[in-house]
């Protein structure tokens, strides 16, 4: 870890001004929660010259339910504020539940909801200082043909990483909105695309969001009424562990009928991954009648495991079961 | 016995949970400096240079040295790998400083991180002994293999099990105070007493003059006896600067030097007869310890098959050497030998616990498998014969058992002194470092049962080099080592109190009774403190030698585990539900503590059979588990219920160590019980979903 200032802005405008325009390593980076930062600092993935700390800005922690019934969620909340908010139970079940499947509780307690969707990714290639991967600038994914149990099956190439963000899937299965500030004021975009893969060109991130942005809310819109929700996430280790693949599955129901829904999946893909086709096979159909087999190899259209992560396939075709029969109990 | 074969409270307990014990790691001296070990991160590479004139000019740091010199080949990741070192005022420096030495080093190809990699035709040399050594053949294979061929079911499989870490919460390392004359090394080690000699010869100092301390430690599981590298290296920094150093390894050091259990891979093939006796073992099993032997005991292991032949060879890699680590070997041999009778039990149909008794010729281990086959609830499980199906919903429960042995034993040759003052406190000296294990709190509590005081009157000194000699923590010897010696100091120690209140009190030494805090004669009652009054000014003391009789137990030690698991068929998910334990153990000492080592034997057993393996990447030879993010270890929500039964029906009357049998046949029990749950047969460990998948996908 290298010796970095921390600077302090009071409101977005001076944070914006003191961001690089570019990303690169050594650049100033932002702080919030610290708890991806630190460990990429620990790691030497970055030796940024300061650290843009967001916590003395006004309104950007807070949970705000909107007359209309959507929710706008600020960049600082933290997962343990998101995890027991009593405005995420219900249709917004799906959020809470992937706060609460985040990590530990003392980690929940200090990270934030804008650091869990900028977190970087937790392949073991890219997170070794002594392994110059595609992600870190080198020439080769090692992940491609070398220990790949935990990499991409879906979207991957040239780089294979997934995101880790349990987030994200959730927020994306509801339809939420990424707002951010930059240089030249406010801009909105659906979360889905906010983030990249790597075969778009972007290999230094994850997202659009350029350097010198600031992911400042994310608002959820209203679920229709009907809507039901959950998020399932398999942890190899369920003390504390990320995503070996996980489900955020929205369902709007009427009656007894879907009338539409989200699947989106976590841990599988450099970006939440929305199985689309599985969403169209949904509609319109009874609850009850869902053909869940169909459904997961819906999903699963298109999976092309590498050598060590075939397992995801089946592993996530059952977690979409599970989530399926959870929301038709 | 009022005092021990009680629940006693560890006497640190408190000390350890609000941080006020000080650990290795913890050590702050005045005008210390931090030294930090530089490494290289892959086998076999060829040094052009090292250069840390850039690290000597990073401010805060002291000095550096280097390891390796230009045209020297690095053979293996390991000890090999350190290149440099670097000393500095802070922590931080140190950090900065070990980061600007630069070295250009050709890495060598192929790595041979792999045993795949070092048997290669025509692969390069791990070391002058070859690539394969140590091999052993033993009974008669083509006899044992025609058994098996005429036998009514017959097994071949193939079983694997990885490296795995000690991971000891406080790392290996040490600080030594040391200003030219005189050193006290403050030291994570399991030997307190042998690691003084070693630092005499490192600092070239007379032993008087060398102090070992370790008031505490955070773990040790094998792997700390010796000073090391880092006890090497520190010494060196200590004797150039002559100031206080501290070295101590990071996690990723640890992981890479600190040593580890060996992996295995065991090819078997077993018969049985339709009653479900076996007729015959073959195993041939390839020990991975990297440039160590690696462990495993010789076939057959626990059971007895009518007849039994085995080859076992150590295959090298450019890795690291195993160490010692729980019961060395034993925890693959229980995986092998307990899937093997387990498989040739559902194969004939047999329940699985009958199938084991019917080839286990000694009791106590039928009577082991009974008390944990209750506890669990093996009479009530529908799937005693074979495995079990999923319900409607994709779910399976099952039952699995797995044995253990160990040798009890301890050894002469160690001593503890016991003084009574005349102001009524007693203290209780020896070496003995506490692991974490409980040597702290018997160290008082023997004393105070022969004084008939509480432990807390009785104040235990342990871990330090200065006090009379202990044994190193190894082989689960230190209690049956260390127990009787402190009994008969406390013994003698009472005796000199007896003669000299003899003297005052004109009764005979014989006629005194120590019970209950008082000491009492016919016509006389004083309370302790009273009767060490008469002492005058002059305190007693007893030493304490080893009196084999006071041992009473040695011999084998048993042990039986089972565990209940829910396998989720749709993902893989394997929940583990119960386990439970029996251990035999001669004479409790303390219950409270004997309950939490088997506790933590069947924990260490669960994390190594659901999460632990070391993962290398072959052609870049690095280590990708290199921390605790990577390398998972079980947490809280791992744990399941535990129940622990002390076997209070082991006829040993004396003191028995079995700190490592539980260790031995958790992980066993749990796949086993996962093949009963589903039939699943998950032949190598851990038993992650993507080897649960595979093997369910295998089933159908």
């Amino acid at each position: 870890m290298n010796r970095f200032k921390i600077q302090k802005p009071r409101d977005l405008t001076e944070a914006v001004g003191l961001l690089p325009a570019e990303l690169g390593r050594g650049r100033a980076r932002i702080l919030a929660g610290g708890q991806d930062l630190l460990t990429e600092l620990k790691e030497n993935l970055d030796e940024p010259e300061s650290l843009v700390s967001l916590g003395d800005i006004q309104g950007l922690r807070a949970i705000e339910a909107r007359a209309d019934g959507s929710l706008i969620l600020g960049a600082l909340t933290t997962l343990d504020e998101l995890a027991n908010s009593e405005q995420l139970k219900g249709a917004f079940g799906v959020l809470s539940e992937a706060a609460a499947s985040v990590a530990s509780p003392q980690i929940r307690h200090v990270a934030t909801l804008g650091g869990n969707l900028n977190q970087r990714p937790r392949c073991w290639y890219f997170r070794n200082e002594n392994a110059p991967c595609l992600k870190k600038g080198g020439a080769t994914c090692f992940a491609e043909s070398g220990r790949n149990k935990y990499n991409a099956i879906l979207g991957g190439g040239p780089s294979y990483i997934v995101h880790p963000s349990d987030m994200a899937p959730a927020l994306v299965s509801l339809g939420a909105e990424a707002v951010l500030s930059g240089p030249e004021g406010e801009r909105r975009m659906p979360l889905e695309d906010y983030y990249t893969l790597p075969k778009d060109g972007n290999l230094e991130s994850e997202t659009v969001r350029k350097a010198n942005e600031v992911l400042t809310h994310v608002v959820v819109p209203a679920p229709p009424m009907g809507t039901r929700s959950t998020y399932l996430k398999f942890k190899e280790r369920a003390s504390y562990d990320f995503a070996l693949s996980s489900v955020a599955l929205v369902l709007t129901l009427d009656g007894d009928m879907v009338t539409g829904g989200r699947l989106v999946l976590g841990g599988v893909a450099p970006r939440p991954w929305r199985a689309k086709r599985a969403e169209l096979e949904l509609r319109n159909k009874p609850l009850a009648g869902i053909e869940i087999e169909k459904l997961g190899d819906l999903a699963l259209q298109g999976a092309a495991p590498l050598a060590e992560n075939g397992y995801k396939v089946p592993l996530t075709k059952g977690l979409i079961t599970r989530a399926i029969r959870h929301l038709q109990a | 016995m009022k005092v021990l074969n009680t629940d006693i409270k560890r006497v640190d307990g408190p000390d350890k949970v609000t941080g006020r014990a000080v650990y290795t790691h913890d050590v702050r001296l005045p005008g210390m400096v931090y030294a930090r070990l530089v490494l290289h991160h892959t086998p076999r590479a060829l040094v052009e240079s090292i250069d840390v004139s850039a690290a000597n000019e990073v401010p805060g740091v002291v000095a550096t040295g280097v390891l390796h010199s230009e045209g020297e080949v690095l053979a293996y990741l390991g000890d090999d790998s350190a290149l440099a070192w670097v000393a500095a005022e802070t922590p931080e420096a140190a950090i900065e400083g070990a980061r600007a030495v630069r070295r250009t080093l050709t890495d060598l190809q192929p790595t041979l991180v792999t045993p795949k990699q070092s048997q290669l035709p025509g692969a390069p040399q791990v070391s002058s002994r070859g690539n394969t050594s140590g091999e052993s053949d033993d009974g008669n294979r083509e006899q044992v293999l025609a058994a098996i061929e005429g036998a009514d079911h017959r097994l071949e499989a193939e079983y694997e099990l990885p490296i795995q870490h000690h991971v000891c919460l406080e790392t290996h390392g040490h600080v030594v105070d040391y200003d030219g004359e005189r050193a006290t090394i403050y030291a994570s080690t399991q030997a307190v007493s042998s690691l003084a000699g070693e630092f005499t010869r490192l600092l070239d100092l007379p032993a008087d003059r060398v102090r070992i301390l370790t008031p505490v430690m955070g773990g040790g599981f094998g792997s700390k006896f010796g000073a090391g590298l880092e006890g090497a290296v520190v010494a060196t920094i200590a004797k150039q600067l002559v100031r206080p150093v501290h070295l101590m390894l990071d996690r990723p050091q640890e992981f890479q030097m600190a040593g580890n259990r060996s992996g295995s891979k065991a090819t078997a093939r077993a018969g049985c007869n339709a009653e479900g006796r076996m007729v015959g073992l073959d195993l041939e099993v390839n020990r991975y310890g990297g440039m160590g032997a690696g462990s495993f005991p010789k076939p057959p292991y626990i059971y007895a098959p009518e007849q039994t032949s085995s080859v076992l060879r150590s295959v090298h890699t450019a890795l690291d050497s195993n160490r010692a680590m729980r019961a060395p070997g034993h925890p693959q041999s229980s995986f092998v030998t307990e899937s093997i009778v387990d498989e040739l039990a559902a194969k004939a149909g047999v329940d699985s616990v009958a199938f084991r008794k019917l080839n286990l010729d000694d009791e106590v281990w039928h009577r082991h498998l009974d008390a944990v086959a209750e506890k669990i609830g093996w009479a009530q499980h529908p799937n005693r014969t074979g495995p079990g199906t999923p319900d409607a919903d994709g779910l399976a429960e099952g039952i699995g058992f797995g044995l253990a042995t160990w040798r009890a034993s301890g050894r002469p040759g160690y001593s503890a002194e016991v003084r009574i003052s005349p102001d009524g406190s007693v203290t209780s000296s020896t070496a003995v470092q506490d692991l974490g294990t409980g040597s702290r709190t018997y160290v008082a509590a023997i004393v105070a049962e022969e004084l008939g005081l509480t432990v807390a009157d009785v104040t235990p000194r342990v871990g330090d080099s200065d006090l009379p000699p202990s044994i190193g923590s190894g082989g689960s010897i230190t209690t049956g080592s260390m127990a009787p010696v402190i009994q008969v100091a406390a013994f003698e120690a009472r005796r000199a109190l007896e003669n000299r209140l003899s003297e005052q009190l004109g009764q005979e030494p014989d006629s005194f009774v120590f019970a209950d805090g008082k000491v009492t004669a016919p016509g006389i009652e004083l309370t302790f403190r009273e009767a060490c009054a008469m002492l005058g000014s002059q305190p007693v003391t007893g030493q304490g030698k080893f009196k084999a009789d006071l041992l009473g137990g040695g011999g084998r030690l048993h042990g039986a585990q089972a565990a209940r698991v829910r396998v989720d068929t749709l993902t893989g998910r394997v929940e583990l539900l119960h386990m439970a334990a029996i251990q035999d153990q001669g004479i409790p000492l303390n219950r409270l503590a004997l309950r939490s080592q088997i506790n933590g034997g069947m924990i260490g057993a669960l994390s190594y059979g659901m999460l632990e393996e070391r993962v290398m990447d072959p052609d870049l030879g690095l280590l990708l588990t290199h921390s605790m993010d990577n390398y998972k270890v079980a947490g809280t929500m791992e744990m399941p219920r535990m129940d622990v039964i002390l076997d209070d029906d082991d006829p040993r009357h004396g003191v028995v160590g079995m700190a490592e049998a539980p260790a031995i046949p958790g992980h066993a029990a749990i796949s086993n019980a996962i093949f009963n749950a589903c039939g699943a047969r998950l032949r190598s460990v851990p038993f992650t979903p993507d080897r649960v998948l595979a093997a369910l996908a295998e089933k159908v």
